[in-house]
Parts: C-alpha cells; sequence; structure tokens
C-alpha cells in the first residue's frame, strides 16, 4: 500500500498497516481500562520492583505475548503454505523471509528463554529456600534489558524494516553487501540488549544456588529444576558472550565497513562457526530447564522419589559438556572435510546416551507409582514419545553422510520443532499449570486445561510429523511456495490444519487464564501434595517466603516430614537475605539502552554518545544511592 | 566486618568473579578472532605495523599500576587511608599514561595508514586492544569514583567492599594485556 503524504510517497505494506490499526485500538482500551479499575498502583509497584516472583511474572507474561506474536508469524507462514503456488496476502518473497526470521528469532530469544528464565526466577528461589535471588537489582537489570530488546525487535516490524536473513543470520547474507535495510541492525541490537541482561541473570542464578541454599539442602539434596538451572547457568555464561562478540563483529561489518564476514578477505564460515557454538548450547539451555520441570512434575504426580537422582544429575552435567562439542553438525555441508564431520558426527550420537539415560530414568520414577493425570503431568507424559521422536531424527541427521540430503528441508524443520516444543514448550505449559498458585495463588481450570492439551498436541504432531514426509520428498525449509505435482499439496495442507489446531489450543490456553483470574479456585499452599519446598510456603509465595528458615534433612525433606507428620526443624539465625529495594533505575536502564540502539541503527552518533553518557551516570547513581549504605549504618546502630 | 556484612560481600565477590569469566570468553573469542585474521592476505602485514618502544613502555605502565594498586590493598587491611588513597593516585597515573600511549599508537598508526579497514588484521587488533583500552577507560573513572566516595562517610566495611571488588576488575585487566602482548605482538615483533 503506497500513501502519499504531501509530497513524499510512503510505502506500507498491507500487514504493518493491519498492525498498526490493531494497536491504535488495543491501546487506548487498555489504558481505559488500566484507569476504569484504578490499577495503576500495581503497575507502578510492578515497574520498581525487585522481588523475584513479581520479575519471573513480567518475564512470563512477556514472553507469552511474545510467544502469540512469533505464533501468529507462524500461522502466516503455513497459510502460504497451505496449497501450492499460493499468493496468499502478501507473504511471499522477501516478506516471507521476514516472517521467518522474525518467527524463529522471536520464539528463541523473546518467548522461550523469558518464559522458562520467568519460571526459574519463581521458582528456584522457593524451591532451595532462598530469601530472594543473591541479587536482586540486578535481576531487575536483567528483565528490563530482556523487555528492552524484545520492544526493539518488535518495533523493527512496525517501522516495516524486519530483520530477513533467518534467525541464524548467516553471512554474507545478512552483511550490508545484501541485505542493506536496518532489518538486520535491529536483530543484531535487539539480540545484544536481551542476550547480556540474559548473561547477567544466568550470573545471578549460580550465585543464589551456590551461596543461598536454605541450611542443610547439600547440593546432592537440591530438586532437579535448581539443578538443570544452574547446568544451564553455565552453559549460558559460556554460550552467550560468544554471540555478543559474534553479534559486535557483524555490527562493525554492517555499520563501520569492516570485512570480517563478506568481501575478498571475509570469512562467511567463520560467522557459521561463532553462532553455532553460541547456538548448539543454546538449544540445550532451551531444553535442560525443561527436563527439570517435568522431573519434578513426574516426580510429584507419581507419588515417588525421582529415580536415579544421581544419574539424572550426571546426564544434565554431561549433556551441558557435549553440547559445546557439537556445533559444526549444523555445518556438515560446508565442506569442513571428512575429519572434521566424524568427530562431529560422533560427538553429536553420545548426546542420545545421558538423554536416553534420562528418558528411561523418567520412565522408571512413574513405575509403580501412583500416577495421578493432572494436566501438568499429561503435559509430561506428552513429552516422552514427542522428545523421544525428535532425539531420534537427530540422530538421522547426525549422520554425516545422509545429512546431506536432509540439510535444509523440512525434515530439518520437522526435528527441531519435535525437540524444542516437544522440551521446551510442553516444558513451560507443565510448568505454568504446576506453579500457577505460587504465581497468581489460583488453580488454572482442569477441563479447559485438558481441551488446551488435546489441542495443541494433536495440533503439533499433524503440523510436523508430515514435515518429516515432505522434508524427505525434498521440500526445502525457508522458501514459500512449491508447485502442482510434487507431491507436496496434501501433507502441506494437513499441516495447516495442524498449525490452526495450535492456535485454536493456545486461544483456549488465553481463555483458560482469563477465567481463572476472573473466577478462579483460591489454591492453598500445597494443592498439589508437593515434595519440594516451595510447596511450603503460601500461595502466592510472599515477598519473605521463608522468615522461618526450615533445616533440610533429606531430599524431598518436605514431603517426607508431612508422610512422617512432623515440621521441619527452624534454623534460628540463617544467613541474611539479598536485600529488596523499590526502585525504577533498572527500568530507566532499558529505556536508555533502547535508546542507545535505536541511535546505532540509524546511526545518530550524537544521540548515541549522550545515551552511552546516561548508561554511565545510571552506574554512578546506582553507586552513589546504594542501599546496603543504610543497611550496614542500621545493622551498626543495633550492635 | 560483620557475619552479616561478610556474607553478602561473598556474594558479591563470587557474582563479579562469574562475570570476569563471562568477560574473559569475551575476550578469548576475540582473540580467536585475531588469530584466524592475521596476517591477512593483502595490505599491512603485523611486522610493519606494531612500533615496539611505544608497546613497550604502555606495558611497563600497565603492569606496574597492578603492583601499586598493591599499595592500596596494604592500606585497605591496615586502614589507612593515605595508603589508599596514594596507591590510588600513583595507579590511576599509570592507567592514564597507558592510555595516552595507546591512543597515541592508534593515531600514529593511522597517520601511517594502518587505518581500521585497511584489512581484516587491523580491524581485529583494533577491536581487541580497543576493548581493552575501554576496559582501562572505565577502570579511571571507576577510580575517580571510588575517590569520590572515600569523602563521603560511608560505612567502612562498604568502602573496603567497593575498593575490592575493583582490584579484581584492574588486575584482571593486566592479566588481559600480558595475553594481548603474548598473543598479538610477540610472534610478530621478535
Amino acid at each position: 500500500m503506497t500513501l502519499s503524504i504531501w509530497d513524499n510517497v510512503l510505502y506500507m505494506p498491507g500487514d504493518v498497516i493491519a498492525a498498526w490499526i490493531l494497536m491504535l485500538l488495543i491501546g487506548p482500551i487498555l489504558l481505559l481500562w488500566l484507569f476504569k479499575t484504578k490499577k495503576w498502583p500495581i503497575v507502578w509497584e510492578y515497574m520498581r520492583t525487585t522481588n523475584h516472583r513479581k520479575i519471573g511474572t513480567m518475564n512470563v507474561l512477556f514472553g507469552f505475548l511474545f510467544f502469540l506474536r512469533g505464533g501468529v508469524d507462524a500461522l502466516l507462514m503455513r497459510t502460504q503454505l497451505a496449497v501450492p503456488e499460493n499468493n496468499f496476502w502478501l507473504f511471499q518473497g522477501d516478506k516471507y523471509n521476514e516472517v521467518f526470521s522474525t518467527h524463529g528469532t522471536m520464539m528463541i530469544f523473546f518467548a522461550a528463554m523469558p518464559l522458562l528464565i520467568g519460571l526459574m526466577n519463581i521458582v528456584v528461589p522457593l524451591q532451595i529456600g532462598a530469601g530472594d535471588l543473591a541479587f536482586p537489582f540486578l535481576n531487575a537489570v536483567s528483565f528490563w534489558m530482556f523487555l528492552a530488546g524484545g520492544m526493539l525487535f518488535n518495533m523493527a516490524f512496525f517501522l516495516d524494516s524486519s530483520p530477513n536473513a533467518g534467525w541464524t543470520a548467516y553471512t554474507p547474507l545478512s552483511t550490508d553487501t545484501y541485505t542493506q535495510t536496518e532489518g538486520n541492525d535491529y536483530y543484531i541490537f535487539a539480540l545484544q540488549v536481551s542476550g547480556l541482561g540474559t548473561t547477567l541473570t544466568a550470573v545471578n542464578m549460580i550465585v543464589t544456588i551456590l551461596r543461598h541454599r536454605a541450611p542443610g539442602m547439600k547440593l546432592n539434596r537440591m530438586p532437579l529444576f535448581p539443578w538443570a538451572t544452574l547446568v544451564t547457568s553455565f552453559l549460558i555464561l559460556v554460550a552467550f558472550p560468544v554471540l555478543t562478540i559474534a553479534l559486535s563483529l557483524l555490527m562493525f561489518d554492517r555499520l563501520f565497513d569492516t570485512s570480517f564476514f563478506s568481501g575478498e578477505a571475509g570469512n562467511p564460515v567463520y560467522w557459521q562457526h561463532l553462532f553455532w557454538i553460541f547456538g548448539h548450547p543454546e538449544v540445550y539451555i532451551l531444553a535442560l530447564p525443561a527436563f527439570g520441570i517435568f522431573s519434578d512434575v513426574i516426580s510429584t504426580f507419581s507419588r515417588k522419589k525421582v529415580f536415579g537422582y544421581t544419574a539424572m544429575v550426571l546426564s544434565l552435567c554431561l549433556i551441558g559438556f557435549l553440547g559445546f562439542m557439537v556445533w559444526a553438525h549444523h555445518m556438515f555441508t560446508v565442506g569442513l572435510g571428512p575429519m572434521a564431520n566424524t568427530f562431529f558426527a560422533i560427538t553429536t550420537m553420545m548426546i542420545a546416551i545421558p538423554t536416553g539415560i534420562k528418558v528411561f530414568n523418567w520412565l522408571f520414577t512413574m513405575r509403580n507409582g501412583v500416577v495421578r493425570f493432572t494436566v501438568p503431568m499429561l503435559f509430561a507424559l506428552a513429552f516422552i514419545p514427542t522428545f523421544v521422536m525428535g532425539g531420534v531424527t537427530g540422530v538421522m541427521l547426525s549422520v554425516a553422510a545422509a545429512d546431506m540430503q536432509f540439510h535444509d528441508t523440512h525434515f530439518v524443520v520437522a526435528h527441531f520443532h519435535y525437540t524444542i516444543i516437544g522440551s521446551t514448550i510442553l516444558g513451560i505449559f507443565a510448568g505454568i499449570y504446576y506453579w500457577y498458585p505460587k504465581i497468581t495463588g489460583r488453580l488454572l481450570d482442569r477441563r479447559l486445561g485438558l481441551w488446551h492439551l488435546g489441542l495443541f498436541i494433536t495440533g503439533f504432531h499433524l503440523t510436523f510429523f508430515i514435515m518429516h514426509i515432505t522434508g524427505l520428498n525434498g521440500m526445502p525449509r525457508r522458501t514459500y511456495t512449491y508447485q502442482w505435482g510434487e507431491n507436496l499439496f496434501v501433507f502441506n495442507f494437513i499441516s495447516t490444519i495442524g498449525a490452526f489446531l495450535m492456535g485454536v489450543g493456545m486461544a483456549v490456553f488465553v481463555w483458560n487464564i482469563i477465567r481463572t483470574w476472573r473466577s478462579g479456585n483460591h489454591a492453598e499452599a500445597d494443592p498439589w501434595q508437593g515434595r519440594t519446598l516451595e510447596w511450603s510456603v503460601p500461595s502466592p509465595s510472599p515477598e519473605h517466603p521463608f522468615t522461618q528458615m526450615p533445616v533440610i534433612d533429606q531430599r524431598d525433606a518436605f514431603w517426607y516430614a508431612k508422610q512422617e507428620k512432623r515440621r521441619l526443624l527452624i534454623q534460628k539465625q540463617p544467613r541474611p537475605s539479598p536485600i529488596a529495594v523499590k526502585t525504577i533505575q533498572p527500568l530507566c536502564i532499558g529505556l536508555i539502552l533502547l535508546l542507545l540502539s535505536l541511535a546505532m541503527i540509524y546511526q545518530w552518533w550524537i544521540l548515541a554518545v549522550l545515551s552511552s553518557v546516561l548508561v554511565l551516570a545510571m552506574f554512578l547513581l546506582r553507586t552513589w544511592r546504594d542501599e546496603r549504605i543504610k543497611t550496614i549504618r542500621e545493622e551498626v546502630t543495633d550492635e | 566486618m560483620s557475619k552479616q556484612v561478610q556474607a553478602l560481600f561473598l556474594d558479591k565477590k563470587m557474582g563479579f568473579f562469574i562475570y570476569l569469566i563471562v568477560e574473559g570468553i569475551m575476550f578469548a573469542v576475540l582473540f580467536a578472532t585475531y588469530i584466524v585474521y592475521t596476517p591477512s592476505y593483502s595490505g599491512p602485514k603485523p611486522q610493519d605495523v606494531y612500533s615496539v618502544p611505544s608497546v613497550l613502555l604502555a606495558s611497563v605502565c600497565l603492569l606496574s599500576s597492578s603492583a601499586t594498586l598493591l599499595l592500596a590493598e596494604k592500606g585497605l587491611s591496615s586502614r589507612s587511608m593515605l595508603f589508599i588513597r596514594s596507591g590510588m593516585a600513583a595507579t590511576f597515573s599509570l592507567g592514564a599514561i597507558f592510555l595516552f600511549l595507546e591512543i597515541n599508537e592508534y593515531y600514529s598508526y593511522a597517520t601511517e595508514g594502518y587505518t581500521f579497514t585497511a584489512n581484516n588484521f587491523l580491524s581485529s587488533f583494533y577491536i581487541l586492544t580497543g576493548l581493552h583500552a575501554v576496559h582501562v577507560l572505565f577502570g579511571l573513572l571507576w577510580m575517580v569514583v571510588l575517590t569520590l566516595q572515600s569523602f563521603r562517610h560511608l560505612p567502612y566495611a562498604l568502602y573496603l567492599e567497593k575498593q575490592k571488588i575493583f582490584h579484581y576488575y584492574w588486575h584482571f585487566v593486566d592479566v588481559v594485556w600480558l595475553f594481548i602482548i603474548c598473543v598479538v605482538y610477540i610472534p610478530y615483533i621478535v
């Protein structure tokens, strides 16, 4: 659509205009609703909070919004692919490239990551008996950095400059020689800002888990979700800095005329190495926390302790470790030579071993257990076969010779959706249903939950199982059309129906949340007869959950104490909790970084310098008004 | 330091060390980048670019600044503000001289035509040493703030904490410079 504004002719694609209109409708309605229901104090409270549950809730909330946006992108793609030689709206050619690039980036960085980090934030401190995360202020900074990145990434779409080089942004396509618009600059800065936030979260999680456990909770008494969080945090620690530098180098290529990845002297394969040294651990960063959630859920709803606890922990560590030695299996077709391909094929196959151990241990946890088919448990049950299928196709793909055939086809698309949706997304749903009482104090509706589960799982297998077949028939990924007579039509059509079923499932989930919020059952402290410490505190969890610090004498201590009808011993003088503050500074840091990113993207150098100075000023403000000045003074006068 | 204050300090210390690991990995990737692209197929060669005296002088300044910082550390344990301030002042001057020499080095390279975009060797050289120089600059600003803080009446335990965290940072920046000498300069000037 072209608009003529005075003398300028402005081109805007129809989908962007539609999105603007939608936003201009929703925005005022939302504001009006906030005014009418007098919600501003709550909004202001959340803007200044450093409490782990509140920050975690915001992570989940915005992660879910971005998840819906990524889902809409998926539906647009599936509609375009429904029939051969289709011309749906304007999603062909470069527009299609933008949609799949946005979908991938959005889902990985702005949906899956914050949803998992949100659950970690809410649950991990409660499970290990910590008052809060070790650095509450830093935690708030991490969240606002994620949100700044997410907003930036969405702004790109509204300004009609979505990135279009795939979520992997392979060079030289993503350099300014081939994609001149700002799209991939938005990609760089959105990932940079939110990635730094994620790195800081990892630092926070490690210190919390290593130093803030309840007395008696040795590492080998910790539930498996904190364990998974710990291993994941170490993966983030190593993987994300690599991405940070890779993105910086790409930024220098795009904005400052270097030629690391393109031109005669450049080396495009170096980008692939850097990206996948980050990217493959990232896959396990997404999967391991979900494994942790499933371990807790399966154990709770089988009324049994986790089978083979030590093996579970060791395989988490082993998967994490091997995760760094497999990155080149994404690059089998690059031509690294038979030695490299063999090495990476074998390490990739080896990952199946610890993963297999985990699958069997989940099955053995259920064996002879008193299994209750609650919604989170059903999600866990759906996860096991789904993920095993993803694992099996993974082993198929790891055969370097066969990968020449599979590479860049819908077979790969099927594989990674089976693993990522199978583990991460199902894990997140299981976690949300399971811990919803701890977040909001209410239980989600079971009947609607079953509908959500049924529609989502059916739709999922319809969509993606078929893609194995179309992939083997040679349908390439990231291509917006195909021909009649290629034996692809029926498969693709079914796939599209499946995608819309998943969409309906999500609508049911949203309805479930709205209904529960309006008239849900209030949950007691321990609605599931849980085994771990988070169920010993009220629902929703209070700001200072462990005013009486329990002493942990064994694994699942809370459960065994309940069984023996005794209370856990109380430690009189626990270690000090982190200091909670209310401050607007983290939000300001997020805003300033957003401004800085925009200045860099559009090369407004004066604004860039100004906002960099502001960032430094925020450091100064922080150290100058350190909340510990006050607390230490109070402590001294107490003595 | 009471037990409570000590516990929170140890949290911060562990967090900061983990953060330094993150920084270490970032520098490691930049070292890898430098090794991948040096020497480049075309354009200036590192042998022609580097000037030994300037690098040597800068190294002496930065490495000895870690030693003068030990003076301030001594002052911390004996609660002597004189030692702390003079140690910081010496460290600051040496760091500032280093930064001046570094900028001077960039300037003379650039005037000789060895600019940022001349080839990939120079790009990776400037990004790696530039990131390090930015760390030195940040450290200098940090020292200014710490000195200003010393005139406020902060609880001593807290001031000690802030000092210590800075010391870890400064020594880390020094260690990175050692690696830069070994990886960036020595293979091409010896």
